[in-house]
C-alpha cells in the first residue's frame, strides 16, 4: 500500500504551521491536524518535530502561547500568530512563490 | 523553580496531545486501552521530544551549565582518588605560574606606582668607548647633571637621585636605612600627595647645600612613629646633620623602585652637601647620582635619545675645555646618551636575576603544559572506558554538541579545583620563592594582586580547554554500534595515538627542563668552586663611618691602626689589617705607568689594595714568587709593590716580574719595585677578565682607608657582634663601626646561579615525577583494556617475557623518542640562555647523557610495574569474561 503521505521538503515546516496559526489561534494537536485536513492527508508533520518546531517558533518570537481550555474542557496550550510573525509568514510565502515559478520556469523548457 | 514549572508544562502538553489523539482512535471504534497504546506509539518518544523542546526553546544555557556542572560534581565525588591527584597536578602547574608570573611582572612590567606617565618617563644611561669598549653606565656626576639639564630641550623634566644606605638617629638608636636624596624634579614625575604635611620644593633644593628637610616614607612613619601625626617639625639626625620632618609620603610611594624601599626622602642638594660638604657644581669626577628624566609631549624617543647624545658630547667638550687635545679625546671616546625604561631590569645594565625569572617563567609555563597533558591523558583514558555510557546517550538523542560541552564542563571542573589550589600554592610557596629573585619588597598576599588572579584565571581556563579537548574530540568520533556491541574491549586506536602522542610531548618537555636544571646545577658547582683569590668564609669587613667627625687624615690613619690592633686582641680573631678596597664592594686606583708601555689603563683593570704586613695571610691570598710585606716596608723605605700574577704577565711578558719598576700615581714618581708576586683575584666580577690587583704597604699608602679585614678562626658571621662591641668604644663622637660578614658582600654575586639553578631543579623534578605519574597510569591502564588480546597470547603459548617485553617497549619507545627530540629543543633553547650560565656550554654531553640516564630508569620503572601486572594475567579469567 503506498503512502499517500508526501515528505515535507526542507524547510517549509515553520511556513505551514505559521500559516495555519495566522487564521486561529490552535493547540498543537489541533495544529496539526488542520494542516492534515487540508492538504487533504498529503502532508502530515510527524509527531517528533511538532511540538520542538513549535517552541522553536515561540522562542523566536513568530508565535506566543497561552493555557487555555479546549473543547472538552481540558486544559490545553494555545498558540497565536504574532505582529512579528505575521511578516515573518508574509516573507517566507513570498519567498516560496518565488521558488515555485522559479522551479516551474525550468521545468517548462523542453 | 521555573525550570520545573517549564517541564510541568510541557508534560501537561504533551499528555493532551496523546489523550487528545486517543479519543480520536476510540471515535473510530477502537477500545481506550488499545487506543491510548497507538496514541503514544504514533507520537514517538516522549522523552526525546521532551527534550527537543527543551532545547528549541534554549532553557537557559546557565541551567544546562549548572546541570553539567552538578553532574560533573557528582562523578568526581564518585571517584575522590582521581578528583584529588588531577585537581593537586593542576594545583602545582597553576599555582607554579602564578608565581613566577607575579615575579616577572614585579621585576619587568609593572610600573612604579604613582608614576604619571610611565611610558614617557626613562633611566638616563651615558656610554663612553674605551679601549675600543663601549661601557654603558648608570651613575654619573653633578657637573654632567648639570650640563644635561642645561644643553638638552627634548625633555620636560630631567631629574637627579640617589639611594644610600646612611645612619639615621642618634646614639643607641642609629640604624642604617635607605635614604633618597631626590631633586624636586624627580617628586614631580609623580602624582603623590603626601600622606601628611607636604614635600619638598624646588627652592629647597638648591646647589650647594640645600635645605635640611626630610619626607618620612609611610612605612617608615607607620613603623617608627606609629603613625602619629606630631611627627611633623621632629627633628631627625640623618648622616651628618640634622632634618626638620615637613611630611609623610603616600602608602605605597617608593619612587622609581629599584632596590630596597626608602624610608626616608630629603632634597637632592642636601643630600649631596650631607655626604661630602663640598661645591659640587663644577665635580666631574665623583660618580653616584642616577638621572630620570621625562620626554616633553610629542617627542619620539629617537628625537629625545639624539639629543641627550648632543647634550652629552657638549658636556664632555665642557669638561676638557682649555685642553688642547679635548676634540680628539671626545671624538675617540664618542660619549653617547641611552633612554631605557623606567624599570633597571628592562635597561641595558639588566641583572642576570631579572633574564634568569624570566626563563624560570618559561619553564613554569612549560611545567603547566606538562600538567594539563597528564590531565587531558587520564581523562582520555577515561572517557574510553566511558565509551558505552557515551555512546548510550548518544543513541538516547543527546546531541553531540550537547555531549561536547558536558566533558569541558567536567574538566573546566577539575581545572578551577586547580585553579583555587594554585592559588594556594602561589600564596604559599610564593613567598619562598619570591625571596630568591625580589629584593626586599612588601609582601603582598597573592589575593589582593589582581594581576595574578588574571593570569591563574587564565591559566584554568587554558588548562580546561587543553585537558578537555581531547577527550572531547575523542567522543566526537566515537562509532555508536562498535561501542554498543563490543562492550569497549577494542584498543581505540586513534585513542591510543593520541595518548602516545601526549605522552611523548610530556618526556620531551621533561628532558628539556632536567637539562636546564643540569646546565645550572653544573654551572653553580663552578661558581662554588671557582678561586677567588681570598677567602671569604673567615672574613669580617668593618666599615668606619665618621658621621660628621672631622679627622685630619694622620688622625684617621691612627685610629685606623688602633683599630686593627685592637681587633687582633678580640679572641678568635687571627689577624686583621687596614684595606682601602674590598672586592665587589670598594675599589682603590692611581694611574700606573711602566717603561716601555703607552697607557697601562688600556690593559685591562687595575685595582690598588693596601694592607700591613698581616693583610696576606689575612685575606688568605697565596704569594706565589718572592715575597710580601715585612717589617722593613715602611713610610720613608723604599716603595715596593706586590703584582697579581695576570698583572706581571700583562705588564712584563716573557720576563721575571720581580724587581720591575713601577711608578704609581704619575710618570715621575718614583720606583716601586716588585718584590712579589701573588696569586689572582676576582675583584669586579666572577666572569670578567683582565681583572689585575696590585698590593702596597699600608704604611706607604699614606691616606686613610675606612675599612678593615679581620680575619676569624672559624666562621665569621659568629664573631661580628663581638668584634663590633670591641671596636665602637674607639670610635669619637657620633662615629660607629659597621661589622658584617665578608660573605654577604660576595654571596649575592652568585645569586643568579643560585635561584636558576634552584627553581630548574625543582621544577625538572616536578615535571619528571609527572611524566613518570603520567607514563605509569597510561601504560597501566593500557594493560587493563588489552587484558584479553594478552590472554589470547598467552593462551596461545607466548611466553610471559614476550609479553612483559612487549609492554615495556611500548612504554620505552615513547621514552626514548621523547629523549631525542627534548635533547634537541633543549640544545637550541640552552645556546640562547648561554650568557646566564658560567663556564658551562649549552651542549655539555655530561649533562644531556645523565638527562637521557634518569629519563630511561623512570621510564623503565614506571612501565616495569604495570608490564609485571601483565605477565601475571590468567588467561583463563579474562578469556571469559567480558
Amino acid at each position: 500500500m503506498t503512502d499517500p503521505r508526501l515528505d515535507l521538503p526542507q524547510g517549509t515546516l515553520d511556513l505551514l504551521m505559521l500559516k495555519a496559526l495566522s487564521l486561529a489561534p490552535m493547540h498543537g494537536w489541533a495544529l496539526s491536524e488542520r494542516i492534515r485536513q487540508v492538504s487533504h492527508a498529503a502532508l502530515q508533520i510527524p509527531q517528533g518535530s511538532l511540538y520542538p518546531a513549535l517552541h522553536r517558533l515561540e522562542r523566536r518570537g513568530w508565535i506566543t502561547s497561552h493555557w487555555g481550555a479546549s473543547d472538552n474542557n481540558r486544559k490545553a496550550k494555545y498558540y497565536e500568530l504574532t505582529r512579528v510573525g505575521r511578516r515573518q509568514l508574509a516573507a517566507e510565502a513570498h519567498q516560496w512563490a518565488r521558488l515555485i515559478s522559479a522551479v516551474g520556469l525550468v521545468l517548462d523548457l523542453t | 523553580m521555573r525550570r520545573a514549572e517549564l517541564d510541568q508544562e510541557l508534560e501537561a502538553e504533551l499528555e493532551f496531545h496523546i489523550a487528545r489523539e486517543a479519543e480520536e482512535y476510540e471515535r473510530q471504534g477502537v477500545p481506550a486501552a488499545e487506543a491510548r497504546r497507538r496514541a503514544r506509539l504514533a507520537f514517538g518518544g516522549p522523552e526525546r521530544v521532551k527534550e527537543e523542546s527543551r532545547d528549541a526553546r534554549g532553557t537557559a544555557l546557565l541551567e544546562s551549565v549548572l546541570q553539567d556542572t552538578r553532574y560533573a560534581l557528582r562523578g568526581l565525588r564518585a571517584k575522590p582518588a582521581f578528583a584529588v591527584g588531577v585537581g593537586l597536578t593542576l594545583a602545582l602547574g597553576i599555582g607554579a605560574n602564578a608565581t613566577m608570573f607575579g615575579i616577572v611582572d614585579r621585576l619587568l612590567f609593572r610600573p612604579p606606582a604613582y608614576l604619571r606617565d610611565a611610558g614617557r618617563v626613562h633611566r638616563v644611561y651615558l656610554a663612553q668607548t674605551f679601549a675600543r669598549t663601549e661601557y654603558t653606565e648608570r651613575y654619573t656626576s653633578v657637573a654632567r647633571y648639570l650640563d644635561l639639564k642645561r644643553w638638552t630641550h627634548a625633555f620636560s623634566s630631567v631629574a637627579a637621585f640617589a639611594t644610600w644606605h646612611i645612619a639615621v638617629g642618634d646614639g643607641d638608636a642609629t640604624r642604617e636605612l635607605p635614604v633618597l636624596g631626590a631633586t624636586a624634579a624627580y617628586l614631580g614625575l609623580f602624582d603623590a600627595r603626601p600622606a601628611l604635611g607636604r614635600l619638598f620644593t624646588a627652592s629647597e633644593d638648591s646647589l650647594p647645600m640645600g635645605a635640611p628637610v626630610a619626607v618620612l616614607g609611610y612605612a617608615y612613619w607607620q613603623a617608627v612613629f606609629g603613625g602619629r601625626s606630631d611627627v611633623l617639625g621632629r627633628q631627625v639626625r640623618i648622616g651628618r646633620l640634622p632634618y626638620t620632618v615637613v611630611g609623610v609620603a603616600p602608602e605605597g610611594f617608593v619612587g622609581l623602585g629599584d632596590g630596597d624601599v626608602p624610608a626616608i626622602y630629603i632634597p637632592f642638594a642636601s643630600f649631596a652637601w650631607n655626604a661630602r660638604p663640598e661645591d659640587h657644581t663644577a665635580d666631574y669626577h665623583w660618580q653616584w647620582l642616577e638621572i630620570a628624566a621625562q620626554r616633553a609631549p610629542g617627542v619620539t624617543l629617537a628625537t629625545a635619545t639624539a639629543d641627550l647624545t648632543s647634550g652629552a658630547e657638549r658636556s664632555w667638550t665642557a669638561r676638557y675645555a682649555g685642553d688642547p687635545r679635548a676634540a680628539a679625546l671626545v671624538r675617540a671616546a664618542r660619549p653617547r646618551g641611552v633612554l631605557g625604561p623606567v624599570r633597571v631590569q628592562r635597561g641595558p645594565l639588566a641583572d642576570p636575576e631579572a633574564r634568569v625569572a624570566v626563563w624560570v617563567a618559561g619553564v613554569a609555563v612549560i611545567v603547566l603544559l606538562i600538567t594539563c597533558a597528564n590531565v587531558a591523558n587520564l581523562l582520555l583514558a577515561r572517557a574510553v572506558t566511558r565509551r558505552r555510557e557515551i555512546a548510550l546517550r548518544l543513541a538516547l538523542g543527546s546531541s553531540r554538541s550537547r555531549l561536547v560541552r558536558q566533558l569541558i564542563t567536567e574538566s573546566l571542573v577539575l581545572a578551577v579545583l586547580g585553579g583555587i589550589g594554585g592559588l594556594a600554592v602561589a600564596q604559599w610557596g610564593g613567598s619562598l620563592i619570591r625571596a630568591l629573585f625580589l629584593p626586599a619588597d612588601a609582601a603582598t598576599p597573592v589575593l589582593a594582586d589582581a594581576r595574578t588572579v588574571a593570569i591563574t584565571l587564565l591559566a584554568t581556563v587554558t588548562a580546561a580547554l587543553v585537558t578537555g579537548l581531547a577527550p572531547a574530540l575523542h567522543a566526537l568520533r566515537s562509532d555508536l554500534a562498535r561501542a554498543l556491541g563490543a562492550g569497549g574491549r577494542d584498543t581505540d586506536a586513534r585513542a591510543s595515538r593520541t595518548r602516545t602522542l601526549l605522552l611523548t610531548f610530556q618526556a620531551t618537555l621533561s628532558v628539556v627542563l632536567l637539562v636546564g636544571a643540569g646546565l645550572f646545577v653544573r654551572s653553580l658547582e663552578r661558581v662554588r668552586a671557582l678561586r677567588l683569590g681570598y677567602d671569604v668564609d673567615p672574613v669580617l669587613v668593618v666599615t668606619l663611618n665618621k658621621r660628621g667627625l672631622r679627622l685630619s687624615p694622620p688622625e684617621q690613619i691612627a685610629l685606623e691602626h688602633g683599630l686593627a690592633e685592637a681587633a687582633g686582641t678580640v679572641p678568635g680573631v687571627v689577624s686583621a689589617t687596614p684595606a682601602p678596597t674590598i672586592p665587589f664592594w670598594a675599589y682603590e686606583g692611581r694611574p700606573l705607568f711602566v717603561a716601555g708601555i703607552d697607557s697601562v689603563d688600556l690593559l685591562g683593570g687595575f685595582v690598588l689594595q693596601a694592607g700591613n704586613s698581616e693583610y696576606f695571610q689575612t685575606v688568605g691570598t697565596r704569594i706565589v714568587r718572592g715575597r710580601g710585606f715585612g717589617r722593613g716596608d715602611r713610610a720613608g723605605a723604599p716603595l715596593v709593590v706586590v703584582v697579581s700574577e695576570g698583572m706581571g704577565r700583562t705588564l712584563w711578558p716573557g720576563r721575571d716580574p720581580i724587581g720591575q719598576c713601577l711608578r704609581i700615581g704619575a710618570d715621575t714618581a718614583p720606583c716601586a719595585t716588585v718584590v712579589g708576586v701573588a696569586e689572582d683575584t676576582r675583584t669586579e666580577s666572577l666572569n670578567g677578565q683582565h681583572q689585575y690587583t696590585y698590593y702596597i704597604p699600608i704604611e706607604q699608602y699614606s691616606s686613610p682607608t675606612s675599612m678593615l679585614l679581620v680575619r676569624v678562626a672559624g666562621r665569621a658571621d659568629q664573631h661580628a657582634e663581638t668584634v663590633r662591641k670591641r671596636l665602637q668604644p674607639l670610635m669619637p663622637g657620633a662615629a660607629y663601626v659597621k661589622v658584617v660578614p665578608f660573605e654577604s658582600i660576595v654571596d649575592p654575586q652568585m645569586r643568579s646561579w643560585q635561584s636558576g639553578a634552584t627553581m630548574f631543579v625543582a621544577f625538572g623534578a616536578l615535571a619528571l615525577s609527572l611524566a613518570a605519574v603520567g607514563l605509569y597510569s597510561v601504560i597501566a591502564y593500557g594493560v587493563i583494556q588489552r587484558r584479553r588480546e594478552l590472554g589470547i597470547r598467552i593462551a596461545l603459548g607466548a611466553p610471559r617475557g614476550n609479553v612483559l617485553g612487549l609492554v615495556v617497549r611500548g612504554g620505552l619507545q615513547v621514552v626514548v623518542i621523547g629523549i631525542c627530540l627534548g635533547s634537541v629543543i633543549a640544545a637550541g633553547a640552552a645556546k640562547r640562555a648561554e650568557p646566564l650560565l658560567f663556564h658551562e656550554s649549552a651542549t655539555d654531553p655530561a649533562v644531556y647523557a645523565g638527562v637521557a640516564g634518569v629519563l630511561l630508569l623512570v621510564g623503565l620503572v614506571a612501565t616495569c610495574v604495570p608490564a609485571f601486572a601483565a605477565a601475571r594475567v590468567d588467561p583463563n579469567v579474562t578469556l571469559r569474561a567480558d
